[in-house]
């Protein structure tokens, strides 16, 4: 009992040591759920190249006051996307490496890159609200059977999620899910929207038209 | 040995509940009723603004439909929100009932609708904001012990609406909307004594019992 009244000042130097440093480094791997979209299919056949940033996104952030952030898709990003592409087109072939520029692609009729351009999140602290805050975005490439550009364009997701006293992680880790989701469902919707997108797809009329 | 004595008095003390004040309004515009399995979902209205409809609130809706002696069968919102993603996301989600046909043309939203047996959702939308606050407590500690004292308070105001959706007719079946304020306190008598007033679950009882009987009232 001696022994513990003596170490106590040194058990709460620890304690309050540990705390400190806990509070100071924020490690999220963001997890959630991964739907099918539930959209019309582009009758196309397209291939799909995820670099290995895509892949395996990780967003590391140093914030005077709050301390070191790293945010880790994990597989969360890739599983959502390929979903996402495979509800898309009709296929979808995810492809290992990049054609080489310029080359004609082969028996595809287009190719689509999407990239994380950049990523963004505010704590509730920064904001002001009682939420954190997530912005991803996402820029998408596509070339036609030639390989050449048709176009690319960017889509923002957004994601918020409420912040509780000892819930950071999760927040952070749901608002992530919720721009994912936001910015897949935009591409989910507004692909075939794109003006540029329907050109193409007139370009593949003759060659799919054979296709059911 | 004190401590053991001041139990029983705190444990009275927490039981003291803050009261809450709460109002419901209704507005049918059509009639409403729930045959055998078929489901409602309740969905927080999202937006990208600074305030929002809790996660909390439309759980404790969902809690307080699903249980007691007519319970009424829900669709979890997260599942309902993935079977049919990408529409009912913050940005994608229809606004009124009137996108309700645009929506079902999409491709197997209507089939999805109709396998899971969704009849109504209900959309609710408001959130609890503190109205004042003052006081003053005070807590400390040291290696000798330590205590509260003094007195706080904040007053609470919750405001939400539902607004049901009939999903077999396509059009809004009516609106509930349940408001409740309320003071809590928190007193400091060495231990702090919360008297909570809990304005935000008086609004979701009320609430959640008015939604109960306008879904389940008989059809005319």
């Amino acid at each position: 009992m001696t022994g513990f009244v003596c170490n106590r000042p040194v058990l709460l130097t620890l304690l309050a040591t540990l705390l400190l440093v806990t509070a100071c480094s924020t490690h999220v791997v963001v997890q959630g759920s991964v739907p099918t979209p539930l959209v019309a299919k582009i009758p196309a056949r397209v291939g799909i190249y995820y670099s290995d940033e895509f892949r395996n996104f990780v967003h590391q952030e140093k914030i005077d006051q709050e301390g070191s952030f790293q945010v880790d898709f994990g597989d969360q990003n890739l599983s959502f996307f390929q979903n996402l592409m495979d509800a898309l087109f009709s296929p979808a072939i995810a492809l290992d490496k990049l054609p080489a520029e310029g080359e004609p692609l082969e028996n595809l009729d287009g190719l689509l890159v999407p990239e994380i351009t950049r990523f963004g999140f505010l704590t509730p602290d920064i904001s002001g609200l009682g939420f954190y805050s997530v912005s991803i975005h996402y820029r998408l490439t596509l070339y036609d059977r030639q390989n050449h550009k048709v176009t690319d364009w960017t889509v923002v997701g957004y994601g918020k999620s409420e912040s509780s006293a000892f819930g950071s992680n999760k927040a952070l880790s749901d608002a992530t899910m919720l721009a994912i989701r936001d910015g897949g469902a935009r591409i989910a919707i507004e692909m075939s929207e794109q003006p540029a997108v329907r050109k193409w797809l007139e370009t593949l009329q003759p060659a799919s038209g054979a296709r059911p | 040995m004190t401590a053991v004595r001041a139990l029983p008095v705190l444990g009275l003390l927490t039981l003291i509940a803050g009261c809450a004040n709460t109002r419901v309004e209704e507005s049918r515009t059509a009639n409403t009723g729930l045959g055998v399995d078929e489901a409602i979902v309740i969905l927080g209205r999202a937006s990208y603004n600074d305030r929002e409809t809790e996660a909390s609130f439309t759980e404790c809706i969902s809690r307080a439909l699903s249980v007691g002696d007519n319970p009424i069968r829900l669709i979890p919102e997260d599942q309902f929100k993935d079977q049919l993603y990408p529409w009912f996301e913050p940005r994608t989600a229809p606004n009124s009932a009137d996108d309700l046909a645009r929506l079902f043309a999409q491709p197997g939203v209507q089939e999805r609708i109709e396998e899971a047996r969704v009849r109504y959702l209900a959309w609710i939308e408001g959130d609890t904001v503190t109205t004042d606050k003052g006081g003053s407590l005070s807590c400390t500690i040291s290696t000798f012990g330590g205590g509260c004292f003094g007195m706080s308070y904040w007053e609470e105001d919750a405001s939400y609406e539902a607004s049901v959706w009939d999903l077999q007719n396509l059009t809004t079946a009516g609106e509930i909307s349940a408001d409740a304020n309320g003071t809590s306190y928190l007193a400091g008598l060495v231990l702090p004594i919360p008297i909570m007033a809990r304005p935000g679950n008086a609004a979701c009882k009320a609430l959640a019992a008015q939604l109960r009987n306008f879904l389940t009232e008989e059809e005319g």
